[in-house]
């Protein structure tokens, strides 16, 4: 039992950083229909701009903290302009292409500012973490946890009860219709892509101290994340928010009770299998044409 | 003009020779020209960042001492972006440039396993850092081996464990890398030897987030020491904090990424305490403490075995190369093979016919963070 616990802990834990990247990727697929394969890179710059301020500049935690969203917020504007606006008319796919490209382009540019060097960053709290009984609860773990039910708090709140919230909304519904109802969309998507920027970097900064700074980290993380998104139905928030959870407890369980060299075999095993049998995924609506 | 035929003929038998001209010019040329594989990106770009900087010191030496052959040595870098396929394109970007007399491959002994089928059809000299046993022992004649391959350290994990520390009940834990999986079958046969069990034998995949699972069968096992092989530094810093924080506090013995750099910033206090095997010493012999000074001085770091290899590579080589008297692979080679008793960084090197210049391992521990040098082990056969 005690065992049990312990993974589901760490299970919770490591799905809740999943989830909070995958709610990066809903948002902006349901903004511009189109996926961000940039998004796990948020991650990884938002981390190495916080360990720019806290740790080579000395600066306070929380100060280089707000600093790193604010530096975030503005990577996302500059994304929105630079590789989604211009394509905007085009289809889904140059614009994919974009992102992975952009992708590639922010993990260079920090290698080549920053050097290869896997970085450390302290957690947010003096104390590593608690005995509880007989599991160890990470206080860091506990932190992202508690992060992801309150942003998913937020967003319920957000979008079901402000009215820009509801412009939102509506921009992903029908771009034209929204238009015609005096919504700025251009302004909701250039939104959708700094919120996203920063949900990316508030799960970089919390996952560094777990996993260090590195360069890796964002593709890493990013690569569960759309497996989450996946598993929850594109485009649903709730979704993201249970796949990435579920991803995380399956493959912690698979790993100690199956095999531990095929843990993420187990994330990417569901995946297919939801890509076979529910490919809308778990809460995703079923699409059909109609005749 | 008009195209005549004899015009035309000698046109086109100086395009088809003129590749030719150009190449033998470029052998003649006033540099001679190694070629390098190391990861400048990836999760072992730092480490590559090293493996060149050790390059780099090696070379400056042997052209201020007047280079190879009366020439300049030139290092010529590719990008193995630390992935089999990465290596495979970069070796073949630099084999095609005929001038290049001899390579400098991987610390990894998978991308070893990926680029060695090429460097058998290349037919050059190619110095490497994998430390598999079966790297210098699958027929390849051209792979030369500077650092001591696993065979040794699982003995030297063995013995130290068994006979020093006195524990006999093993957990195993590895990369199922063709480096992980051949050191902890090396550390099994090992253990097997002289009487010890082995309570659990654990692989992992490189680049996990959590090792929970992991750290928890290790728990289970009632393992009274734990060793180790770990290829990648991050995973490794992951694994001893949660060691740590999930309450396995037994004896730890380790390859040698538990004593790098890398893996000491990383992990930090979780590794306090550990034992490792270490090719690069730095306290080992004076050849080791001369390295150490250089590379501090260049780096402004402290040294480690990601940039000892390299460096030894490249002494030794040039020395071959110098010796042999010309650039042919097979002159190369044998040169190579004659090394006996040189003291490089890493040790000293007494190449046997497989192309193995290393036959022991220093033992090393880690107290608060410094790397002490405890003894050397070799072996004779």
């Amino acid at each position: 039992m005690d065992l049990i616990l312990q993974l589901l802990f760490t299970g919770i834990g490591i799905g809740a950083v999943y989830a909070l990247v995958a709610l990066g990727f809903v948002l902006i697929f349901r903004a511009t229909n189109v996926v961000n394969f940039a998004q796990g890179e948020f991650s990884m710059v938002a981390a190495f701009v916080m360990v720019v301020l806290s740790v080579d500049l000395g600066w306070p935690y929380w100060v280089s903290f707000l600093l790193s969203l604010c530096a975030m917020a503005l990577v996302g504007a500059v994304f929105n302009l630079g590789v989604y606006y211009p394509l905007r008319h085009r289809s889904f796919l140059p614009v994919i292409i974009a992102t992975i490209g952009a992708s590639i382009f922010l993990a260079n540019s920090v290698l080549a500012l920053y050097g290869p060097q896997p970085q450390v960053l302290q957690g947010w709290f003096d104390t590593p973490g608690i005995q509880l009984g007989p599991v160890y609860l990470d206080s860091q773990y506990l932190l992202i946890i508690a992060v992801t039910i309150v942003l998913v708090a937020f967003q319920y709140w957000f979008f079901e009860h402000t009215l820009l919230g509801k412009k939102l909304q509506a921009t992903s519904q029908d771009k034209e219709m929204a238009s015609l109802l005096g919504i700025p969309v251009s302004a909701m998507i250039m939104l959708t892509f700094v919120y996203s920027a920063l949900l990316g970097g508030i799960a970089g900064i919390l996952v560094a101290p777990i996993l260090f700074v590195s360069i890796q980290m964002g593709a890493t993380i990013a690569l569960k994340a759309f497996a989450a998104t996946i598993i929850g139905g594109f485009g649903d928030v709730a979704g993201a928010i249970i796949g990435g959870l579920a991803l995380g407890v399956i493959e912690t369980f698979g790993a100690a009770y199956v095999s531990v060299p095929y843990k993420d075999g187990f994330a990417f095993l569901v995946l297919v299998l939801f890509l076979i049998f529910r490919p809308q995924g778990l809460f995703g609506e079923r699409v059909a044409e109609k005749a | 003009m008009k195209l005549t035929r004899r015009g035309f003929s000698g046109a086109l038998a100086a395009s088809l020779a003129a590749p030719a001209f150009i190449s033998r010019a470029g052998a003649q040329g006033t540099t001679l020209k190694l070629g390098m594989c190391a990861p400048v990106t990836g999760p072992a770009a730092e480490q590559g960042r090293y493996a060149q900087t050790g390059a780099k010191i090696a070379l400056d030496a042997v052209n201020k001492a007047g280079g190879v052959l009366g020439k300049q040595v030139e290092l010529i870098i590719e990008d193995d972006q630390t992935t089999n396929p990465g290596i495979v394109l970069a070796f073949s970007k630099l084999a095609a440039q005929e001038d290049i007399v001899a390579f400098l491959g991987s610390i990894r002994s998978t991308q070893v396993h990926a680029m060695a089928p090429d460097v058998l059809k290349l037919g050059k000299p190619v110095m490497i850092g994998g430390t598999d046993p079966a790297l210098t022992h699958m027929g390849n004649q051209w792979l030369f081996r500077f650092r001591p391959n696993d065979s040794y350290s699982g003995r030297v994990l063995a013995d130290y464990g068994v006979n020093t520390l006195g524990k006999k009940k093993w957990a195993i834990v590895h990369s199922t890398d063709a480096f992980g999986t051949a050191g902890g079958k090396a550390l099994t046969e090992a253990l097997g030897k002289i009487g010890a069990t082995v309570a659990l034998d654990q692989g992992y995949a490189n680049q996990s987030q959590d090792f929970t699972p992991v750290v928890l069968a290790v728990k289970q096992s009632g393992a009274d020491i734990l060793g180790s092989y770990f290829t990648f530094e991050n995973d490794l810093g992951i694994f001893a904090r949660q060691l740590r924080q999930l309450g396995v506090n037994v004896p730890y013995v380790g390859s040698p990424s538990i004593v790098n750099v890398s893996a000491l910033k990383l992990a930090g206090p979780a590794l306090y305490g550990t034992f490792g095997v270490a090719d690069y010493a730095e306290d080992s012999s004076e050849a080791a403490k001369a390295y150490g000074k250089l590379y501090r001085e260049a780096a402004k770091l402290p040294p480690d075995n990601q940039s000892a290899w390299t460096y030894d590579a490249i002494t030794i080589l040039c020395a071959a190369i110098n010796k042999a008297g010309k650039t042919d692979p097979q002159a190369i080679r044998e040169a190579i093979l004659a090394t006996k008793g040189h003291a490089g960084a890493e040790g000293t090197y007494n190449f046997d016919a497989n192309g193995d210049g290393l036959h022991g391992y220093n033992v090393v521990k880690n107290d608060k963070g410094n790397i002490l040098f405890d003894k050397h082990i070799d072996f004779n056969d």
